[in-house]
């Protein structure tokens, strides 16, 4: 019978921080961008209220946008993954044999 | 299968159930950031000191949000289409095994290759051995090979039930009177555990799904059909 895994962090009790792919990255450079864009944006016209709206929404378009690109180069990174992997496999099933493409490319460029 | 108190979704074991993660995840997020904008939104209005109740002639705003939403479903929509797509994609299975529901237990026929029949009890707890599974384990499981596209035709013989298999992003229901299809590709051998999902009597928790997946080569050299 599995084991119950460790309790992970999640937040607002439901987004799984540390399993979720690019799920702690984006939330990290979230914070990271609300704390900038806020604190810059009180520096600049010292208006408490205002800064923390920019702040909110400086941490909800940096983590979408850092969420995007992430998920986006983890699926590229997988599809690659994939192809490797049959590519591993079929050259370990035909090599040695006519179906070998090593072997159908070495015989083309050789004619 | 799931481990006690479990919340999120399995280990994938097929393609299909990893881009449902996928999106599980990408769903979630989404989710989440809403919950965030709008539990801010509560806690300005819960400590405003403004007593103004001017609420009309907010044009910009009304703009916003309603372009903003619609932006969003967008944005969840799509990959919720593809996926949905997907799985109807023919993909020229090699297999094809019948499960017929019944009250309470599962009949699944093998008839590619011989017409191997059998029926699928769930263990009473009686005859549960140390380490089976309590209201899980049977007594014939489905044996399956792995990497081969496989095609299930699923109906019922009484009443309505539903053949699901979690780890496979699996749940069809069967009708009586209709054959319902479903295909799948699994890509990782193991026993894997699911539950009629369709209220269907008394015993209704009680008819369970197990699958045995194997390796091809050993699938191949018969063990199934030798009983």
């Amino acid at each position: 019978v599995p084991e119950p895994v460790s309790e992970s962090l999640k937040l607002l009790g439901f987004l799984d921080v540390e399993n979720t792919p690019c799920a702690r990255h984006s939330i990290l450079y979230g914070s990271l961008g609300s704390v900038v864009a806020g604190f810059g944006h009180f520096l600049f016209t010292s208006r408490i209220r205002r800064s923390c709206d920019v702040g909110v929404g400086g941490f909800i378009l940096v983590t979408l946008g850092c969420w995007f690109h992430c998920r986006y180069n983890y699926a590229k990174q997988r599809i690659q993954e994939r192809i490797a992997r049959e590519e591993i496999k079929k050259k370990i099933l035909y090599e040695g044999t006519h179906l070998d493409p090593e072997r159908k490319h070495n015989g083309s460029s050789s004619n | 299968m799931a481990h006690a108190a479990q919340v999120g979704l399995q280990d994938a074991t097929s393609p299909i159930m990893e881009e449902l993660i996928t999106f599980h995840d990408h769903a979630l997020m989404i989710i989440f950031l809403i919950c965030f904008l709008v539990l801010y939104a509560l806690f300005l209005t819960l400590t405003t000191k403004l007593t103004s109740t001017n609420i009309s002639d907010a044009q910009e705003m009304e703009t916003i949000w309603t372009i903003l939403p619609a932006i969003i479903l967008v944005l969840i929509a799509l990959p919720s289409l593809r996926i949905l797509y997907m799985t109807d994609e023919i993909n020229d299975p090699s297999f094809t095994i019948k499960s017929i529901g019944h009250q309470w237990y599962w009949t699944y026929e093998y008839t590619d290759y011989g017409g191997l029949i059998f029926n699928s009890y769930m263990l009473p707890p009686l005859f549960l051995e140390p380490g089976d599974l309590r209201l899980l384990d049977v007594d014939n499981r489905v044996v399956l090979p792995v990497e081969a596209p496989v095609r299930m035709m699923i109906t019922s013989q009484d009443v309505l039930h539903s053949w699901a298999v979690p780890t496979l992003g699996l749940k069809t229901d069967a009708i009586p009177g209709r054959l319902n299809q479903t295909t799948f590709t699994a890509t990782r051998p193991g026993v894997y555990y699911g539950q009629c999902s369709e209220i269907c009597g008394a015993n209704h928790s009680f008819m369970p799904i197990v699958l045995e997946l194997i390796p091809l080569k050993i699938f191949e050299m018969g063990p199934v059909f030798a009983l």
